[in-house]
């Protein structure tokens, strides 16, 4: 089944990300999620709604497989990055927190399964894999765009969710959340230059001057 | 002309207004052109308001747009801290200008922004459609993200960089709120768009989907209360709020935490009225307010900086108002009550405390020192404001939070009503210490302040006057509008 096969994909790449030092490859590994969810869209919706579908796939396609990476990778040149410095968790710990947190995705999905979301255990749990393992990254990692990726991973677990849950009902939402994340992302790439451009590099953990 | 009308322009202004500060170069032009704007969306404001103020509904575009009494309430209170905080602005960046703090070029983005958020919020409140409010939510946070750093120093990039994130996370999760709620309506005879909007989910809130619903609401709770700064999820609220010039402060705590509020109480009444008056929601904001109120308690008594002294006291205030709601009955009402007393009184705050900071050099409480001398009418305001924000009789605040005591008896809530009082009392007196050695005293170093100007007198005289009054007399048409607007939430009407 081809949805299946999707949403493993899903949870592989993001799985990948969690163990993954490099800045660019990440960014790669993240605009490789976001084409592959561009597939969605033709895998949940009825066919009498090819169009809106088509519409939907091209913008995913458009703003997550190319216009993100391109954003990214440039904020990544112009602070000159090439790899996520010493993680607040380690990489074989986040790899196994990930798998906790695989289980954890699949007993929500399972709960939520129960009462009355009509669509399979695997869908949503790699959705909900997805929304942790991207807020996870914004905890546990110290350069901004590595927290950017997060972000984006987290609102590709929503922008799944959000499309075999409730595809179906209005078009709007999805517009609008795509536009949404577009412009969040623009405005963060904003802000890592301006910050860059105060700090040396882009670790978040020299942000600590503000306390109590 | 029609309501329909009075809607899009409303919407419609702060972007032509935006526009034209794209165009504008000189700050004076600026500040003209957002002062003008501010005005003329106050007036079409009070011409929409003024029918739900006397008892009717008004619903435009298919439904989208909506106005009942609890968001005309929020909106009149929106436009006038918008007012009030763009004429301050106009004042108290021409003292930095003069001090060469800020360059021509940075007004000019202030000006850009604060359009937009206006716009954003007032997108919020009038929305009748859950996933356009939350667009506007969204908004909100992306324009006045560079809000915060318009003096761009590390500490301000830091707390900018803090508030983009967490709210963006918050909004993100508020987003899978919203996605569960129209779930929780899936098999409803609804059609697309209509399930949306918030009327036809509140009508049809008995039959959705209950446990789906109440996971909704646990998402939106987390994430809208990210953004009205609930602990705890609120670490990003003092950074911004000490880190960005006092107008925006202003705006944010006068406001911006309400906006997200205001969409948490639009979920409890659906919750409600789903649940037949269980109080299950209410239990929730019960807890995250006594949690915030203790854990601004703990934060306002060893402060040292007046700005976060005063962000604090808003997380303080915004649990006060959500253990309010949470006890329910009179509780809604007092809370609903003390939103209007809280936002009047910390924007005041918030403007003395800036133009106090910009005479003394510093927000650090330790070098501000008598401040009734050296500024007689900002020195008045933050003594002032101090004093009505930690509920001294017969200000505002001090009533509406005595209703909120009488409604935790009422409910028989003993054990968060001594933590209220706990709380409350340790604030009082903490922040009575701080408010009383920053008003006495010598300065350090007396510097010739610059003189009151009218505005000065008008904005501190102004507020001040208008918390004694409401404190002391509260009008029949006013008790009515608070009155229905609490059935709202309670889910009743």
């Amino acid at each position: 089944m081809g949805l299946e096969t999707l949403f493993i994909f899903l949870v592989l790449t993001s799985l990948v990300l969690l163990g993954s030092s490099l800045l660019h490859s990440s960014i790669r590994v993240v605009a490789l999620q976001g084409a592959a969810l561009s597939f969605l869209p033709f895998l949940v919706m009825e066919s009498s709604w090819a169009g809106r579908a088509v519409f939907l796939a091209a913008l995913t396609m458009g703003l997550k497989g190319i216009v993100f990476p391109i954003l990214l990778n440039r904020s990544l040149r112009e602070a000159n990055l090439r790899r996520e410095m010493e993680p607040l968790v380690g990489y074989s710990l986040s790899l196994a927190l990930g798998i906790a947190l695989l289980i954890l995705a699949f007993w929500l999905a399972g709960r939520l399964h129960g009462i009355g979301v009509g669509i399979s255990t695997l869908s949503l749990a790699s959705a909900f894999f997805m929304m942790f393992i991207g807020l996870f990254l914004i905890i546990a990692r110290r350069k901004a765009l590595t927290q950017v990726l997060g972000f984006l991973v987290l609102e590709n677990g929503i922008y799944a969710f959000g499309l075999t849950v409730v595809g179906h009902i209005h078009w709007l939402v999805e517009l609008g959340v795509l536009l949404d994340v577009f412009v969040a992302v623009f405005i963060m790439g904003i802000a890592i230059d301006h910050i860059s451009r105060e700090f040396d590099h882009i670790n978040v953990d020299q942000l600590d001057q503000l306390k109590g | 002309m029609l309501v329909v009308h009075y809607f899009w322009i409303l919407l419609g202004l702060p972007v032509v207004a935006a526009g034209l500060c794209v165009l504008l170069r000189a700050p004076w032009a600026i500040f003209t052109a957002l002062i003008g704007m501010a005005v003329a969306e106050t007036a079409v404001g009070a011409l929409l308001v003024q029918g739900v103020f006397l008892g009717a509904q008004e619903s435009a575009a298919w439904g989208w747009f909506y106005l009942d009494a609890l968001s005309a309430y929020h909106l009149a209170i929106l436009l006038l801290i918008y007012l009030l905080s763009t004429v301050y602005a106009a004042g108290y960046f021409r003292h930095e200008l003069a001090a060469g703090l800020l360059r021509p070029a940075q007004i000019r983005r202030f000006g850009i922004l604060w359009c937009g958020a206006l716009a954003a919020m007032a997108l919020v409140i009038i929305s009748n459609n859950i996933g356009a409010m939350w667009i506007g939510m969204e908004a909100t946070t992306l324009m006045t993200a560079f809000l915060i750093c318009v003096h761009r120093t590390a500490a301000s990039l830091e707390a900018m960089w803090k508030y983009l994130l967490m709210c963006s996370v918050g909004v993100a999760c508020a987003f899978m709120g919203t996605l569960l709620a129209v779930a929780a309506a899936h098999g409803l005879p609804l059609s697309g768009s209509d399930v949306l909007l918030w009327t036809q989910m509140r009508a049809a809130a008995t039959q959705m989907n209950l446990p789906l619903l109440k996971l909704a609401f646990l998402f939106l709770l987390v994430g809208y209360g990210t953004k009205a700064g609930l602990a705890p999820m609120h670490n990003w609220l003092p950074d911004a709020h000490s880190q960005a010039p006092a107008p925006v402060s202003a705006l944010f705590s006068g406001f911006m935490l309400n906006t997200a509020f205001y969409c948490i109480l639009r979920y409890v009444a659906i919750i409600e009225v789903a649940t037949g008056g269980s109080g299950w929601s209410l239990h929730l904001l019960q807890v995250f307010g006594l949690i915030s109120i203790v854990v601004a308690t703990a934060f306002i008594l060893f402060q040292e900086d007046v700005k976060r002294l005063l962000a604090y006291h808003s997380v303080e205030h915004l649990g006060i108002i959500s253990l309010g709601v949470g006890l329910g009955g009179i509780g809604v009402f007092a809370a609903l009550f003390h939103v209007f007393n809280h936002s009047l009184c910390k924007t005041l705050a918030f403007f003395s405390a800036g133009r106090i900071g910009q005479i003394y050099g510093t927000h650090a409480m330790a070098h501000i020192r008598g401040t009734l001398k050296a500024h007689p009418v900002w020195g008045i305001g933050l003594f002032g404001s101090f004093l009505a924000l930690i509920g001294v009789a017969p200000f505002a605040l001090f009533m509406s939070e005595l209703q909120i005591i009488f409604a935790a008896m009422d409910g028989r809530a003993y054990v968060a009503l001594a933590l209220f009082l706990a709380g409350t009392g340790a604030i009082f007196i903490g922040a009575l210490k701080h408010a009383m050695a920053m008003a006495w005293g010598e300065p350090e170093h007396p510097t010739p302040a610059p003189a009151a100007g009218i505005t000065d007198m008008i904005l501190v005289a102004g507020s001040l006057s208008i918390l004694l009054a409401v404190g002391l007399w509260m009008p029949e048409w006013y008790r009515s509008l608070l009155l229905r607007a609490a059935h709202i939430v309670e889910g009743k009407l």
